[in-house]
């Protein structure tokens, strides 16, 4: 029986049809509740008064983080990784910040329409960077032989500095006063600032796109196998590097496209913080959703399930911490995603008999989780209740340490 | 040792094998690839544990559960990859996991490097202790390794083909040196293919084959010619497959083909390599492991790392294929030896392993229908006969023949006119071995030109109309298969 039979593809295989897979349904779950969790708890509930406000909010910010976590998701797919989206979002807000500057000085100084020309010019600009640098990328990576974490590290650091340098200069030529920042009031902007749906049809549609790409053309076949198994794909006669020149072209020019929304969303191109840390955000949301680091791996529905996770959860914390929710936002996020991950891997834990507490290691680790999270509670819900949390986890996590530790003794 | 036997999943890689060592000699393990001395050697060392028998060193038996108590027990390997730390110092390598301390209980620099000096002066060794190991020439690493052998005062040391790497002055020094550690009275097990070298240094010799122990004899009792019998000396399996072949036309031709290899003491991997080969032919290519055999392929088929010189003509017209791709787009299709490694990709499906190189055919308008994949990948494996829960199961899911079923259909769907098979069989069962033939003999009688190298002899005698051998590089005889045996392709292997 060689063929004919309907059998599931393989767990790890990339992803065929509309239906998602266990742990994308599990996704969905964790969405829906985090949504639950934060009505509920939520002291203002925001979520039951203000339900359009509030979608709103996330849907902007997911299209937002979406459209460059899909760039990210093609990229980690074929084996790379792309460190650099933050700043590239900074530089291609510039870029076209700056072009429409030199083409309309005068209306960009006095806050009045730059006219079409000035618009398509200064975002063509802007996503011409993003090829640039792909591109970049892709030499660096394939010629100059440079691992792609180091040279994306270097565009990390490198752009944010460029985009800078670029702002002030053009302020510094064009405009009275040299800037740190260039303001953008265009109506084209403006509208896309009062109209959520732009971003989101824009995402949804990069999604499609972006799904027919990955599972449908032969070069989606392409980036996954480039990603699974790069010496094979080699010798099975694919173009390696023009396979990886695509995927960090692509991964810059979602970022650049980005780029364009964020400033409409602040009304100006501010190059010194815009995005700055977004793209560990792009990644986290890519691995969220099942991409794995090592290649090979990866979903556009999952990449699009994982982004909307972490807005609804950031969402939550600003909903429920409300008062310096920031600050926060970084810790929760960590915590997020090594458990998303993690629970991706349980099944595989408990088959292969694998400890969480291993030896010394797990005997370090305990004390000093249930004093992490006694000292975040103790921070955000007072010493009482932090001591009672520390002491709660101390013993959850000591009790499941010993069932471990029982549980390998009678194995062997 | 007595009767130790290990099995591997779906092989026995040892089967009840006795060997007695005794104190300060020089014993040499012969045998051909795959006939278990390198699993004794690491069974004797730690690396592994035998499923059944026993190991006994001066009357006490042992059972050891990794290197370290090896090393306790006084038994040293020098495995075939040299196993040191590039970016340490000789020093730090000879010493690690057993560094000294002073009395502070830091590392005690100078002292190690003082001892490491002096073993390294016992071995002929030129090199200071405080080089760093990756500095180093092949032949210097490898007497870092017996240094480090001798810093744990090993009574046994076990080598495993130490000369494939070295050049001829370097494996003299290597000899002077197992001479005088035996004179020392340290026991040595010398692993070798080489012939003349075995006769010059063992004192008595063990011939393995095929997992099983065949004859241990004091090395005057016997000569080259009867240890290479005894190391073959088993019927051809199977049948021939190449009567009634009628080979066609030349359509390619190699000559004088070199390929470079800096920074290696040989210079080159391949040396002067020139054949031809007929559409439906089975050529075979035979050598031990390091002669080149995968860089031959490699070369024809565009994916060797350094530029070759020579000439390779496809149809007469002269090719230089930079990048697997030309290879492909001008009929050349390449089986890669290590399938896990080089071949599958484990996160993709079977119809998407088998359609990798020829998917844009089931592409209208740029876009990849499901049913035109299945449709274009249904004809080969129903030919090749891969046997699979459906297209869309798991690749690695399946046994290894037919992974191996299905990146032979990888190469089918794109009409390959020469097909390049890299050891095809290697870790496949005997039952897939034989319908493997069956189809590599069908293949090449609807007219493919087949290139086969094969760890096993009898694999090419069986399916080979030619058999050419290259040993450490270079093409040391061409054979038609009337003329061919195991014995004198054996010969010619190890010249």
């Amino acid at each position: 029986m060689p063929h004919g039979d309907a059998t599931s593809p393989p767990p790890t295989a990339p992803g065929r049809g509309f239906f998602l897979r266990p742990a994308e349904w599990a996704l969905v779950l964790a969405i829906i509740l985090a949504v639950a969790l934060t009505a509920i708890v939520d002291t203002n509930h925001s979520y039951w008064f203000q339900p359009s406000a509030s979608l709103r909010d996330i849907a902007r910010n997911t299209a937002l983080l979406g459209i460059f976590a899909l760039g990210a998701t093609v990229v980690i797919i074929a084996g790379g990784i792309d460190l650099s989206s933050g700043s590239m979002i900074a530089l291609s807000g510039t870029v076209c910040a700056a072009t429409m500057l030199l083409i309309s000085p005068a209306a960009m100084i006095g806050f009045k329409p730059a006219g079409p020309v000035a618009v398509i010019l200064g975002c063509t600009a802007a996503l011409a960077s993003g090829f640039l640098v792909g591109t970049l990328h892709a030499w660096l990576i394939t010629a100059i032989r440079l691992p792609p974490f180091i040279a994306t590290l270097a565009t990390l650091v490198g752009l944010r500095s460029l985009a800078r340098a670029l702002a002030e200069s053009a302020t510094a030529a064009l405009t009275p006063s040299k800037n740190t920042l260039i303001n953008v009031a265009d109506p084209f902007f403006k509208a896309i600032r009062d109209n959520v749906w732009i971003p989101v049809a824009v995402f949804a549609v990069l999604s499609v796109l972006t799904w027919l790409l990955l599972t449908r053309t032969v070069l989606g076949r392409h980036l996954y196998a480039l990603g699974g198994n790069e010496e094979a794909a080699r010798l099975a006669g694919i173009k390696t590097e023009n396979v990886k020149w695509f995927a960090y072209c692509f991964g810059a020019m979602t970022a650049a496209l980005a780029g364009l929304f964020y400033v409409a969303n602040e009304s100006a191109a501010s190059p010194s913080n815009q995005a700055r840390g977004h793209e560990l955000n792009a990644i986290a949301a890519a691995v969220v959703g099942g991409c794995s680091l090592a290649g090979g791996a990866g979903s556009v529905p999952g990449t699009v399930l994982g982004t909307i996770f972490m807005r609804v959860v950031i969402d939550a914390i600003s909903k429920i911490i409300k008062t310096g929710a920031d600050v926060y936002e970084g810790m929760i996020v960590g915590v997020v995603v090594v458990i998303a991950v993690t629970f991706a891997q349980l099944g595989q834990m408990a088959r292969g008999g694998r400890q969480l507490f291993p030896g010394a290691l797990g005997l370090c680790i305990i004390p000093a989780l249930a004093l992490l999270a006694g000292g975040v509670v103790a921070m955000t819900a007072g010493s009482r209740a932090g001591i009672a949390a520390g002491m709660a986890a101390l013993l959850m996590l000591g009790g499941l340490r010993a069932w471990e530790a029982r549980r390998s003794v009678t194995a062997s | 040792m007595r009767g130790i036997t290990k099995r591997f999943p779906g092989v026995v890689a040892l089967d009840n094998v006795s060997l007695a060592v005794g104190r300060g000699e020089i014993h040499a393990i012969c045998g051909e690839n795959g006939a278990g001395k390198s699993t004794l050697m690491k069974i004797l060392s730690g690396v592994c544990r035998p499923d059944a028998g026993v190991l006994e060193i001066d009357g006490e038996s042992r059972r050891f559960t990794g290197t370290r108590e090896a090393e306790a027990a006084g038994v040293a390997i020098i495995h075939q990859e040299l196993n040191l730390v590039e970016e340490l110092t000789v020093a730090a390598n000879i010493f690690l996991g057993r560094e000294r301390r002073t009395g502070l209980g830091l590392l005690d620099d100078r002292g190690m490097a003082m001892e490491a000096a002096r073993l390294l002066e016992s071995l002929e060794c030129p090199v200071s202790p405080w080089a760093t190991a990756g500095s180093l020439r092949v032949g210097d690493q490898q007497l870092v390794e017996i240094a480090k052998a001798l810093s744990l005062a090993a009574s046994i040391v076990v080598m495993d083909e130490p000369t494939s790497a070295l050049t001829e002055a370097e494996s003299a020094r290597l000899e002077r040196t197992i001479l005088r550690l035996r004179d020392q009275g340290t026991t040595i097990l010398y692993i070798s293919h080489k012939m003349d070298e075995v006769f010059r240094l063992a004192d008595r010799i063990t011939v393995l084959r095929d997992g099983r122990h065949i004859r241990t004899v004091d090395r005057g009792a016997t000569s080259a010619r009867e240890i290479t019998g005894w190391m073959v000396g088993r019927e051809i399996e199977g049948h021939a497959f190449h009567e009634h072949r009628a080979p066609g036309d030349t359509v390619l031709t190699v000559r004088g083909l070199t390929l470079p290899w800096p920074d290696h003491p040989r210079g080159y991997r391949l040396k002067d390599i020139s054949f031809e080969l007929h559409a439906g032919e089975i050529l075979g290519v035979a050598g031990l492991m390091g002669a080149g055999r995968t860089e031959l392929l490699e070369t024809l088929f565009g994916a060797s790392a350094n530029t070759w010189t020579g000439e390779i003509l496809l149809d007469g017209r002269s090719v230089r294929f930079r990048h697997p791709r030309e290879a492909c787009d001008e009929g050349l299709g390449m089986v890669t030896e290590d399938r896990k490694r080089l071949g599958l990709f484990p996160d993709l499906d079977v119809a998407a392993n088998v359609s990798l190189c020829s998917l844009a055919e089931a592409a209208r308008g740029g876009l990849v229908s499901r049913a035109r994949e299945e449709a274009l990948v249904a004809g080969p494996v129903a030919a090749t006969g891969v046997k699979t829960p459906g297209v869309h199961a798991s690749i690695m899911g399946l046994s290894g023949g037919n992974q191996q079923k299905c990146i032979i259909s990888r190469w089918l769907l794109t009409k390959p006119r020469i097909l390049l098979l890299d050891d095809p069989t290697r870790g496949i069962d005997v039952g897939a071995k034989a319908e493997l033939y069956t189809l590599i003999d069908r293949l090449c009688r609807e007219g493919l030109a087949v290139i086969l190298t094969s760890s096993e002899l009898p694999e090419l005698l069986t399916l080979a109309d030619r058999i050419i051998v290259l040993a450490e590089g270079r093409l040391t005889a061409e054979l038609p298969r009337q003329e061919a045996t195991e014995q004198n392709i054996v010969e010619a292997a190890t010249i």
